[in-house]
């Protein structure tokens, strides 16, 4: 039935008075479904997001409570006279830079290799994304005693094959590798999952291909495969590259809460961390979360600009 | 479709050994917790547990685990069932209903989703202290009692649901919320299943912020005691790795239970859109 002509007989003053009823009480409604998220959404995300570039502007400690205007003076120190902040950008970047395309590619190959039906592919599966669930701080309890220099089992291994053994985590040139190998543990799991996923969703004719064998398939997998799941690199890139900006509880955990032997470990996250709340600089500490916004927002805008026109949508 | 009989044994001479890697430091978590506290010094490490139960014991003895597993208990439980609440509602509401300014929420709770929450950190603390909620329950739970991703995935599922359900519905005088309570959630429990997973996982594992905002053991939760008795006595491995597992197992249970939905959930972020 058409819904105008239930209305007919009514007059058409009144008809539009019952309709503006029947809307501001949907209006309502839809706002009393809304409210619980949005008040949340709001008060602790939207806003806060835009109230750290305010927090910016004044030099503040926490503890003394008297914020002091002093304009653009923290981004004058931080990127001018602060060269522990610098060291904690190039550590974030190193990370990043290391870390991303190893578990990526890991991920890439894992799935490739896991894809189609062969027996054990969920216990398989399994044993790779299992250190993405599982708790931070235990894994690095134990990844922290198999990098120990004198006892661990990674540096038995390297001294029965004659290989020399670095001090890993006490060592400001190896406590960075010991974060990006934990890292990549962790990490590569993720990128599998989704990966699977991507390679589910080609179709069905592109599976034959993985049945030849040798060069063939290699060259099919990177002219047509590869291609066809670019929207999913695409996508794993952007949130690898974000989570991978904002690392912090290895580096606290692994470190002590130190950032390491002569600050070696120091990343943005955890300078972040430091300034806020160890040494309660809430201006300085939302100037570096101001710089860490516009750092992401940066990144993914050069991403996008140069990889999405990469992407093959089918 | 089956690979060749040679491609599916290079296949598992890739995965097999891998996969082991990966499993190791569990394995080792479990070795270590169960050997003799002398032993763990020895070179080269020995690879088998020595059975050391007691170990269990004195880690027990060290820590107030009981009050520790209660915290996370706690908040963990209360924000899967805010979230669920809030994902529920505003996904329904994005989905199935229509009212004026949708639009514009719904672009605001994309923006939000561009929000790292490491910028907030900072506001968040100063608001949480102002309200007096540093070191409480509450504080490590309702600012997190709404999630995006959340919302967007209680969306699409309602988008799914037949419209012919909710006019059939409504013809029995049945209103949106009840018609919410009794078909469409029911009905959408994948997508609510996803969420409670995913929702419990971050839970139980989350660090940063109850760290910042909690400093007695009165309300800290398992991790971040965990964490600080690995700071104080980093010269116990044997205990710590038994306080380890302690923490690891409630989670490896639940993803060994869980592993296809928790997988299939996790997947779905990445095949979206």
């Amino acid at each position: 039935m058409d819904p105008a002509t239930s209305f007919t007989d009514t007059a058409p003053v009144a008809r539009t008075r019952a309709r503006e009823r029947v809307t501001r009480r949907l209006t309502l409604a839809g706002y009393g479904f809304l409210a619980p998220a949005l008040v949340v959404l709001v008060i602790f995300l939207l806003a806060p997001a835009v109230w750290v570039f305010g927090l910016s502007l004044f030099k503040w400690d926490l503890i003394a409570n008297n914020p002091l205007f002093v304009g653009l003076e923290n981004f004058r120190i931080l990127l001018t006279h602060d060269d522990l902040w610098w060291q904690s950008v190039r550590q974030t970047v190193y990370y990043t830079a290391v870390s991303v395309p190893v578990s990526m590619a890991l991920g890439l190959l894992l799935a490739v290799l896991l894809n189609g039906r062969i027996r054990g592919r969920h216990l398989l599966r399994g044993a790779i994304f299992a250190p993405y669930v599982t708790p931070v701080v235990a894994t690095i309890m134990i990844w922290q005693w198999i990098l120990n220099a004198d006892y661990g089992v990674l540096n038995s291994l390297l001294a029965a094959v004659h290989l020399p053994r670095p001090a890993w985590t006490l060592s400001p040139n190896w406590i960075m590798p010991s974060i990006i190998i934990y890292g990549v543990w962790q990490h590569t799991g993720l990128n599998l999952v989704i990966y699977l996923a991507g390679l589910a969703s080609l179709p069905a004719e592109l599976h034959e291909a993985a049945r030849v064998d040798g060069a063939r398939a290699w060259s099919a997998f990177w002219r047509i495969s590869w291609p066809l799941l670019s929207p999913t690199t695409y996508f794993l890139l952007f949130i690898n590259l974000i989570g991978s900006f904002k690392v912090f509880v290895p580096v606290y955990v692994f470190t002590t809460n130190t950032g390491g032997p002569d600050h070696a470990a120091e990343t943005i996250g955890f300078y972040l961390y430091q300034q806020a709340f160890a040494f309660f600089h809430a201006g300085y500490a939302g100037a570096i979360s101001v710089a860490l916004f516009l750092l992401i927002l940066v990144l993914t805008g050069v991403q996008m600009r140069f990889f999405s026109r990469r992407v093959f949508y089918t | 479709m089956r690979p060749g009989r040679a491609g599916l044994a290079a296949r598992y001479l890739v995965l097999v050994p891998v996969a082991a890697i990966f499993v190791f430091p569990f394995y080792w978590m479990v070795v270590l917790s169960l050997n003799r506290p002398d032993s763990v010094f020895d070179f080269p490490p020995h690879l088998l547990p020595q059975w050391q139960l007691q170990n269990y014991v004195q880690t027990w003895r060290f820590v107030n685990w009981p009050g520790l597993f209660a915290n996370t208990v706690i908040t963990t439980v209360a924000r899967v069932l805010l979230v669920l609440v809030t994902s529920i509602l505003a996904g329904y509401a994005f989905a199935s209903m229509r009212f004026a300014g949708k639009a514009l929420a719904f672009s605001v709770v994309l923006a939000v989703y561009m929000v790292p929450t490491e910028v907030t950190l900072v506001p968040n603390y100063i608001t949480l202290s102002r309200l007096g909620w540093i070191d409480t329950y509450q504080a490590q739970v309702v600012p997190l009692a709404a999630s995006v991703f959340g919302i967007f995935l209680m969306r699409q599922y309602f988008l799914t649901l037949p419209r012919d359900l909710w006019e059939a519905a409504q013809l029995d005088g049945c209103g949106h919320l009840r018609y919410l309570a009794q078909v469409a959630a029911p009905l959408a429990r994948p997508a609510v299943v996803t969420i409670a997973l995913l929702q419990f996982i971050e839970g139980w594992n989350a660090f940063l912020w109850p760290l910042i905002v909690t400093s007695t053991d009165r309300v800290r939760p398992l991790q971040v005691g965990v964490a600080a008795f690995a700071v104080t006595d980093s010269t116990q491995p044997v205990l710590l790795a038994a306080g380890a597992f302690m923490t690891t197992l409630p989670i490896l249970v639940v993803f060994l239970v869980a592993q296809r939905q928790l997988v299939g959930g996790i997947a779905s972020t990445g095949i979206r859109g």
